[in-house]
C-alpha cells in the first residue's frame, strides 16, 4: 500500500505537470453499457483523470449507443480514448484514424482477440487494464487458504485453452501441478469435469463461455460438491452460485487504473504494457466453506492475500 | 269449469323457471367442477413431469441412469401414472417405467399420439429438462449476460397419466350434480303447487261465481273468506251479482208493464177491428135487402112493355143496380174466401174450352172500348179448378180492359220451366203500374190514381181476390210492369195430360126463359118490398107464389095447401126461428127433402158454412133474377133429388 500510495503522488504531481503543457488534451470514456458495473468505472476514471489533473470539461462520456447515432462532436479531437467493455473496444478499433487506446473491463482473451481480427492502419497505441486476475495471484490464494493442496484441476475449453501454458508456468513456480481437462461441447463436459475431478484436489476456474455459463454452472457445481473438490471461480457471481471462493476486482478498482494509464499515455511519455488489475478483492461463499468442512473467514483472507501482494 | 288447464298453466308457470334455473345450475355446477378437476389433473400431471424434470437434470448430466431409475420408481407409485420415460440429449431413452405405448422420444412427442392416448384416457405429458439456468451477472459472461440466453435442454421426460380415475370422478360428479337437480325440481315443484293452489284455488271460486252469474244465479255467493287474495274481486263480483238482480227485476216490471199496455193496445185494436167488421158486415147486410129488392122490382120493370125512352131510363136503372150488386159480390167474394167456403174443384182443363168462354164475355166490353182483344190459347191442358180460373182470369181482363184506353188486350197460354208448367198471360198496352205500388196492388180496396174512389173504375177489390184465389188453388203469380208500358200478369199453372171428351166442367149457362111455368113456390121474407118484388117476379115468370112474412104465415101456408116444390127463404125472419129452421120444418111437413134455397144479406162467413153443411144453396142478396130463376130450373129438373151446389 505504501508503495502504491508513493507511486501515486508522484503520478499525481506527473499528471499536475503535463496538464499545464497539454491543455488542449481530451479524453473520451467509452462505455459499452448503462449498467452499474459500467457507470461505476467509467465514474472512476473520470475522477481518476480529474484528480491527476485533466480538467473536467477535457473529459467527455459516450455510449456505444450513443456513437451508434453519429454523435461525434465530443469525440472529435480527443487524443485517448477510455473503453470499457468488449463492443466499446471494438467500436474503437475500427474507427479510422483512432486515437489512443486504453480498454478496460474486458478479459485478456478478448483484447487479445479484438486486436488480432482488427488490426488497423494506426500506430496509435492500444492497451488495456484486463478484467481477469493473473494466474499467480490465484494460485497464491489457494495456497493461502488450502496450503495442502498441490494438484489443481482447471478445464480449458476453445478459448481458454490458449492459457494452458501461462498456467503451468505460474503452477510450477508455485510446486503445483495442473490436471487440465479439455471440454469442447457440453456433451463432453461431464466427461472432462470427471476426469479432472478424480485427480485434482481443487478446481481453479477459468473463464471460457463455452464452459462455464448460466446453464452449465449449477451441474458443475452440484458434480464438484458431490466429489468434494472446492472450486476457485474468477466472478463473485460464481461464488454467489456456489463456488467456494473468488478474487476479484471492482469496475470501480479497475476504472482508477484505467484511468491512471489514459493520464500516462495522455502524457505522451513511453506508451506503458498492458497490466492486470492491481487493486482486488476476495470473496469466500461461507456456506460452501462450512459444507466442504473449511474454515473461512473472508476479511482475514483479504487482508492476508493484500499482505501477501505488497511483499515483493 | 272455466278454465280447465288453469293449474297445468300455473304449474307450467312455476315449474318451468324452477326447472330452467335448476338446469342452469345444474350445468354451471358440473361444467366448472368438471374443468377444476382437469385442470387439477392437468396441473397435477405437469408438475409430477416437472418434477421429474428437475430431477432427471444431474442424472442425465452425469448420465446416472440408476438415479434416474430411482426418481421414475419414486414417481412410479404415484396414483394414476401409468408410464414415465426419460430421453437424453440425442433422443435416446435412457431409462423408462411402466409399460410404454410409442416407439422413440420422436413418436410419443408427437401431437397425434398424445391424441390418441387423449382418445384412450391417457394424457401424455412431455417436459423438456433443462439445465438450471442460474442467473451469472458478471463482466466476464458475454454481452448481454447470460440472462436472455435460453436454457440448454438436455433431454426429456414422457409421462403417460391415465385419466381413469379423473372420468369416473366425473361421472360420480354428474350422478351428483343430477340428483341435487333432480331434488332442486321435486322440492320446485312442491313448492310450486303448494303456492300455485293458493292462487288457483281463488281464480275457480271466482270462476265459479262467475259461471253461476252467467246461469243467471244471481244469489251472493257465501263462498269469499277474507282472507282470500281475490277478496275484493269477489266481494265487487257479489255486488255485481245484486246489481244484476235488481237490474233484472226493474227490467222484468217493466217488460211486465210494456206487455200489459200492448195487449191493451192489441185488445183496443181488434175491438175496433171487430167492430169496423161488424159495422161492414151491418151496413152489407142492410144495403143488401133494398137493393135485392130493387133488383127485382127493375127486373119487374124490365119486362114490362115501355116507351123507348122509358125502356132506356130502365137499362140505365139496370146498369145502375147491377155496379151496387157487383160491389156487393165482390165482398162477398171476400169474405166466402175468408171463411174457406170456397169448393176446389180440381181437374185437367182445356185451355181452349176456357178461353172460348172468355172470349163471349169479354169480346163485347173490350169492342165497346175499342180495344183489340186477342187469345191465345194453344192446344195446352192444366190441373186447376176452371171456375174459379175462369173467375180470375175474368178479374184480371175486366182490370186490363179498364185501365187500357187503346191498343190490345191479349191473354195467352205457353209453356214454360221445360214444359211442366203452362203460364196463362194478360196483357195489355195500357197505363202500365209503377214499381213503387206493385206490391200494394194486391191489397184489399186499393186502386193506384183513384183518391177519389170513382166507381166506374172498379172497387179495388179484383186482384186481392185474384190473389187469393189463386193462394186456394196453389197457383203463383207473377206481375210485370212498367209505367207507361202495359202490364202483364202472369198465372202458373201445373200441365196435366190431355182428356179425351172431357166433361164440360163449366157449369151450364141457362139460357132464356122456360121451364119453371106452374112450379109452387113457397117465398119466406121478412122484408115487405123484398117479399113483394121477389113474389111479382115469380108470378111474372108463371110460378104459383106462396108469400109469408113470418115463420107462423109459412107453416100456414104449408098446412093450407100441398107442399111446395120449391122452398125460398130469408135467414133472418125477425124473430127466434130462422130461414134454416123454416126449411127444416116444411122438409118434416112435406116428408121429403123440398129442394130449399137460402137468401141473405149476411156475408158472415158462419153462415155460410152452415148453410154447407146443411145442404142448402144459399143466394146471397140482392139475388140476381137470372141466377134465381138458374136455381128454380135445375130444382125442377131434379125435381126428386134436391141438389146443394153452391154457386
Amino acid at each position: 500500500m505504501g508503495l502504491a500510495s508513493t507511486l501515486c503522488s508522484i503520478l499525481v504531481s506527473w499528471a499536475l505537470w503535463g496538464a499545464g503543457l497539454a491543455s488542449a488534451a481530451e479524453v473520451l470514456v467509452l462505455s459499452s453499457e448503462r449498467s452499474p458495473s459500467y457507470t461505476d468505472a467509467s465514474q472512476a476514471a473520470v475522477s481518476e483523470l480529474v484528480r491527476l489533473g485533466v480538467r473536467r470539461t477535457d473529459i467527455a462520456q459516450l455510449y456505444v449507443s450513443e456513437l451508434a447515432t453519429g454523435d461525434l462532436g465530443a469525440a472529435q479531437g480527443t487524443k485517448v480514448w477510455i473503453t470499457l467493455g468488449s463492443d466499446a473496444l471494438a467500436r474503437a478499433l475500427q474507427r479510422e484514424g483512432r486515437p489512443a487506446l486504453v480498454s478496460a473491463l474486458i478479459p485478456r482473451l478478448g483484447f487479445e482477440r479484438l486486436l488480432r481480427d482488427n488490426p488497423g492502419k494506426t500506430a496509435a497505441p492500444a492497451l488495456a487494464v484486463y478484467l481477469d486476475q493473473p494466474f499467480g495471484r490465484q494460485l497464491d490464494l489457494m495456497r493461502l487458504v488450502m496450503p495442502e493442496v498441490r494438484r489443481v484441476g482447471v478445464l480449458w475449453g476453445p478459448e481458454s485453452t490458449a492459457q494452458q501454458a501461462t498456467l503451468l508456468a505460474a503452477a510450477q513456480a508455485r510446486g503445483m501441478d495442473v490436471v487440465g481437462g479439455s471440454v469442447t461441447a457440453s456433451s463432453t463436459l461431464f466427461s472432462g469435469l470427471k476426469s479432472v475431478l478424480d485427480d485434482a484436489e481443487v478446481l481453479l476456474a477459468v473463464a471460457d463461455p463455452q464452459v462455464y455459463n448460466s446453464a452449465t454452472i449449477s451441474n458443475i457445481l452440484l458434480t464438484t460438491y458431490r466429489a468434494r473438490i472446492p472450486v476457485m471461480a474468477f466472478s463473485p457471481a460464481y461464488v454467489k452460485a456456489g463456488a467456494l471462493l473468488a478474487v476479484y476486482s471492482t469496475p470501480r478498482q479497475i476504472g482508477v487504473q484505467a484511468g491512471a494509464l489514459a493520464r500516462t499515455v495522455l502524457q505522451g511519455g513511453a506508451v506503458p504494457a498492458s497490466q492486470y488489475p492491481l487493486e482486488f478483492s476476495v470473496v469466500v461463499n461461507e456456506h460452501v466453506a462450512r459444507s466442504l468442512g473449511i474454515v473461512l473467514d473472508e476479511a482475514s483472507v483479504n487482508e492476508r492475500m493484500h499482505r501477501m501482494e505488497r511483499r515483493p | 269449469m272455466m278454465f280447465p288447464g288453469i293449474r297445468t298453466r300455473m304449474l307450467a308457470a312455476a315449474l318451468v323457471p324452477v326447472t330452467l334455473v335448476v338446469l342452469a345450475l345444474v350445468a354451471v355446477f358440473w361444467t366448472s367442477r368438471v374443468s377444476d378437476l382437469d385442470e387439477a389433473h392437468g396441473l397435477r400431471t405437469r408438475l409430477m413431469a416437472r418434477q421429474v424434470a428437475l430431477a432427471s437434470e444431474y442424472g442425465i448430466f452425469s448420465g446416472n441412469v440408476a438415479a434416474l431409475q430411482a426418481v421414475l420408481a419414486g414417481l412410479q407409485r404415484e396414483p394414476d401414472v401409468k408410464s414415465v420415460a426419460v430421453f437424453g440429449m440425442d433422443g435416446r431413452m435412457l431409462v423408462s417405467s411402466g409399460a410404454l405405448h410409442y416407439n422413440g422420444f420422436k413418436e410419443a412427442s408427437n401431437t397425434t399420439y398424445a391424441l390418441h392416448q387423449r382418445n384412450q384416457n391417457t394424457d401424455v405429458v412431455v417436459e423438456a429438462v433443462t439445465s438450471g439456468n442460474v442467473p451469472i451477472d458478471d463482466l466476464f459472461s458475454p454481452s448481454p449476460g447470460a440472462r436472455g440466453a435460453a436454457p440448454e435442454v438436455f433431454g426429456h421426460v414422457v409421462l403417460e397419466v391415465s385419466r381413469a380415475r379423473l372420468v369416473t370422478r366425473e361421472r360420480e360428479l354428474l350422478v351428483l350434480a343430477l340428483g341435487i337437480g333432480l331434488a332442486g325440481l321435486v322440492l320446485g315443484g312442491f313448492l310450486a303447487t303448494r303456492m300455485g293452489e293458493g292462487v288457483v284455488r281463488p281464480v275457480l271460486r271466482v270462476s265459479r261465481m262467475i259461471e253461476r252469474i252467467g246461469e243467471g244465479d244471481l244469489t251472493p255467493s257465501s263462498e269469499s273468506r277474507p282472507s282470500d287474495p281475490l277478496y275484493g274481486l269477489q266481494t265487487r263480483l257479489n255486488q255485481m251479482a245484486q246489481r244484476l238482480a235488481w237490474g233484472r227485476e226493474e227490467m222484468e216490471f217493466r217488460v211486465e208493464s210494456a206487455t200489459r199496455e200492448l195487449r191493451l193496445k192489441k185488445e183496443e185494436a181488434e175491438t175496433a177491428t171487430l167492430a169496423k167488421s161488424r159495422f161492414l158486415a151491418a151496413a152489407s147486410h142492410d144495403l143488401r135487402q133494398p137493393t135485392h129488392a130493387l133488383g127485382m122490382f127493375v127486373a119487374r120493370l124490365g119486362q114490362l112493355p115501355l116507351d123507348a125512352p122509358t125502356r132506356q131510363l130502365v137499362a140505365s136503372l139496370e146498369a145502375s143496380v147491377q155496379s151496387m150488386q157487383d160491389l156487393l159480390d165482390g165482398l162477398l167474394d171476400v169474405s166466402r174466401l175468408d171463411a174457406g167456403a170456397v169448393q176446389v174443384q180440381t181437374g185437367a182443363v182445356n185451355m181452349g174450352e176456357l178461353f172460348h168462354g172468355l172470349r163471349k164475355a169479354l169480346q163485347p166490353l173490350a169492342e165497346s172500348k175499342g180495344l183489340r182483344l186477342r187469345l191465345r190459347p194453344g192446344p195446352y191442358w192444366a190441373m186447376t179448378d176452371p171456375v174459379l180460373l175462369q173467375r180470375m182470369v175474368m178479374n184480371l181482363a175486366n182490370n186490363a180492359i179498364r185501365y187500357t184506353e187503346r191498343g190490345t188486350v191479349m191473354i195467352s197460354c205457353r209453356r214454360v220451366e221445360g214444359g211442366r208448367t203452362v203460364r196463362l198471360d194478360v196483357a195489355d198496352s195500357g197505363i202500365g203500374i209503377s214499381p213503387t205500388h206493385q206490391a200494394d196492388i194486391f191489397r184489399e180496396f186499393y186502386q193506384v190514381g183513384n183518391s177519389g174512389r170513382d166507381r166506374a173504375q172498379g172497387l179495388g177489390l179484383g186482384l186481392n181476390i185474384v190473389e187469393r184465389t189463386a193462394q186456394l188453388l196453389g197457383h203463383s203469380i207473377t206481375l210485370r210492369s212498367a209505367l207507361g208500358c202495359g202490364t202483364r200478369f202472369s198465372i202458373h199453372l201445373p200441365v196435366a195430360q190431355a182428356v179425351e171428351a172431357s166433361a164440360a166442367l163449366l157449369p151450364p149457362e141457362s139460357q132464356g126463359v122456360g121451364g119453371v111455368e106452374g112450379m109452387r113456390v113457397l117465398v119466406i121474407e121478412d122484408d115487405g118490398f123484398a117479399l113483394e118484388a121477389i113474389r111479382d117476379l115469380l108470378s111474372s115468370w108463371g110460378c104459383v107464389v106462396h108469400a109469408a112474412a113470418s115463420v107462423t104465415q109459412a107453416l100456414d101456408i104449408v098446412n093450407a095447401y100441398a107442399a111446395p116444390d120449391v122452398v125460398l127463404s130469408d135467414f133472418r125472419l125477425g124473430e127466434a126461428r130462422n130461414g134454416m129452421d123454416v126449411i127444416a120444418m116444411v122438409r118434416a111437413h112435406a116428408r121429403r127433402e123440398v129442394p130449399a134455397c137460402l137468401m141473405s144479406g149476411d156475408t158472415d162467413a158462419g153462415l155460410i158454412q152452415a148453410a154447407k153443411e146443411a145442404g142448402l144453396t144459399l143466394l146471397h142478396k140482392p139475388v140476381r133474377p137470372a141466377k134465381l130463376r138458374s136455381f128454380l130450373r135445375r130444382s125442377a129438373m131434379a125435381a126428386e133429388a134436391p141438389d146443394s151446389t153452391e154457386l
